[in-house]
């Protein structure tokens, strides 16, 4: 009798502990959506799409700029990251399989994952923004892009093991060649995980600003040459909250709950693919 | 019967990249229009053999064959065989299931696209063709083309047998083709297997002696790599001229 309520005893304080800590957790959570929500939604306005940055205490300045800077870079990160981390799994997975170079890339994949992003940042700014003399879109891409690889690369190579090996044997014993059978069987068995992989390698670019400051750097104006220095959301965030102007302090208000919303929906959208191809059955 | 020799082989040696070495020694051969039973205790090598006959062991790097397995006049280990010429005249069962993540129709469509098939016309023509060879037709003729994943474990096993008979093979491998089905399915699939003899020469290896029994026309007993005995399938079963095979079929071992 003792015993057990001994027991009893200990279940309820660890499993106090661990509700404490989870709410701990939670409660900051959601704080901060909470204020970016409210303080955002507040200011939000279709100037904020429709208009570029005006002088402070000008009226009906907004961030289009930084919209289409951003949407220029994430889209062409995804375009370099993408393709490379892809096929990099792909050659861990299946040409490289079980190999030792495998199992280095993997973990230095692994490491990558983890590099702070602003080392990063510099790293192309040592060797894309330095040697050119002036900040580039390009620039951000690929600092992005480079983040994006290990993740997409992980992701596709976890998703391609996955992929019974039996499956590959079966297309091979119809007289398919290797590519074809990635290509057409493979693939196809992993097509959800590793677009899931993509879109959460894109939510995890997208709301990074440290890269971004040393290679893209900003732009007041509109501009859509990769070639130029170019606005992005998050660095004119940073900008803004460190400015004196209450309008600008509002306008990175409304950015921020607009990068979350959409950080938020590309995750949704990769729990929806999950759930789509793999919570049947 | 038919006693046409379709595959010889011939003092067939194999080793594993490791150095195992796994058969020694084999000749056999298998009859065309004949299903051919090949069973022996876990390991003794009966899979690893079937697995030569379409060179599957080439998949990884280091395995070596020593002797010969003659078809079509042709020693099929020879290094300038075309192995998809090869896998397309042997094709081949697994024990699980292997349906493709595509659809039923896109499953039977698959080898014959790696062939060079491309209209749709005569795609359907073979596809329907191969599923009612395999006794599937009347099953997924109204959903050719939901996924393949969608069917019981049984009518997936069907369904890559119907995709091996697309191509239109001369043999077929089975490798233990009923170990994970139930016995209602088991029954189909066996049925198939005596009726697709007319056609084609079967090899199957199964751990089920009462299968090997039911639909085999000649049985080989292996064990530790060795053919211990090859001979029609009631000999074996009645009166094996081996004692290892007669301690085997009577279940005092493996």
């Amino acid at each position: 009798m003792t015993r057990e309520r001994k027991r009893k005893i200990e279940s309820f304080i660890a499993l106090s502990l661990s509700t404490l800590a989870a709410l701990f957790g939670l409660f900051w959570l959601v704080f901060i959506l909470g204020d970016v929500l409210i303080e955002g939604i507040e200011a939000l306005s279709p100037a904020l799409f429709l208009n570029d940055p005006v002088p402070p205490g000008v009226a009906g300045g907004g961030l289009r700029n930084a919209f289409v800077g951003q949407l220029m870079i994430t889209f062409f990160a995804t375009l370099i990251g993408v393709p490379v981390g892809v096929l990099g799994g792909t050659f861990l997975a299946e040409y490289a399989r079980g190999s030792k170079v495998a199992r280095v890339i993997s973990v230095l994949s692994d490491i990558m994952v983890s590099v702070p992003s602003i080392v990063i940042g510099t790293f192309i700014y040592a060797i894309l923004v330095k040697p050119v003399g002036h900040f580039s879109g390009w620039a951000g891409s690929a600092a992005l892009a480079i983040i994006m690889i290990p993740v997409v690369l992980r992701t596709t190579e976890d998703m391609l093991s996955l992929v019974p090996w039996t499956l590959r044997e079966a297309a091979f014993a119809l007289g398919a060649p290797y590519y074809k059978v990635i290509i057409q069987v493979v693939y196809r068995g992993a097509a959800a995980g590793i677009l899931t992989g993509i879109l959460l390698s894109i939510a995890r670019v997208a709301g990074e600003t440290a890269p971004l400051l040393f290679t893209s750097f900003n732009n007041s104006y509109f501009s859509t040459n990769m070639n130029e220095p170019i606005a992005s959301l998050t660095v004119s965030i940073f900008q803004y909250a460190m400015g004196p102007y209450d309008s600008w302090h509002a306008q990175a208000w409304a950015a921020s709950l607009m990068i979350t919303v959409f950080i938020l929906m590309l995750t949704i959208l990769g729990r929806v693919i999950i759930r789509w191809r793999y919570g049947k059955r | 019967m038919n006693d046409t020799v379709e595959i010889e082989v011939k003092r067939l040696g194999f080793y594993y990249s490791g150095g195992t070495h796994a058969l020694k020694e084999i000749s056999l051969p298998a009859y065309k229009n004949n299903v051919i039973a090949l069973i022996g205790p876990s390991g003794c090598g009966k899979t690893t053999l079937l697995r030569c006959f379409n060179r599957m062991h080439d998949l990884y790097p280091g395995n070596r064959y020593e002797g010969e397995i003659i078809f079509k006049d042709r020693d099929i280990l020879s290094k300038d065989i075309d192995l998809i010429d090869l896998r397309s005249r042997i094709g081949m069962v697994f024990q699980k299931p292997t349906p493709f993540p595509m659809s039923i129709f896109d499953n039977i469509a698959y080898g014959l696209k790696l062939r060079g098939v491309k209209t749709r016309t005569e795609l359907s023509e073979h596809v329907e063709q191969a599923l009612r060879h395999a006794a599937l037709w009347d099953e997924v003729k109204d959903k050719l083309h939901s996924s393949a994943y969608a069917l019981s474990g049984g009518q997936q096993q069907r369904l890559v047998i119907a995709r091996a008979l697309a191509v239109k093979p001369e043999v077929l491998l089975f490798d233990e083709p009923t170990s994970a089905l139930d016995p209602i399915s088991t029954a189909k699939i066996e049925e198939l297997a005596v009726n697709l003899k007319r056609e084609i020469t079967i090899i199957i290896v199964t751990h089920n002696m009462q299968q090997a029994a039911r639909i085999s026309d000649w049985t080989g007993f292996l064990m530790l790599g060795e053919l211990i005995e090859f001979d029609r399938t009631d000999k074996i079963f009645t009166n094996p001229s081996q004692k290892l095979t007669e301690d085997y079929i009577t279940g005092r071992f493996g």
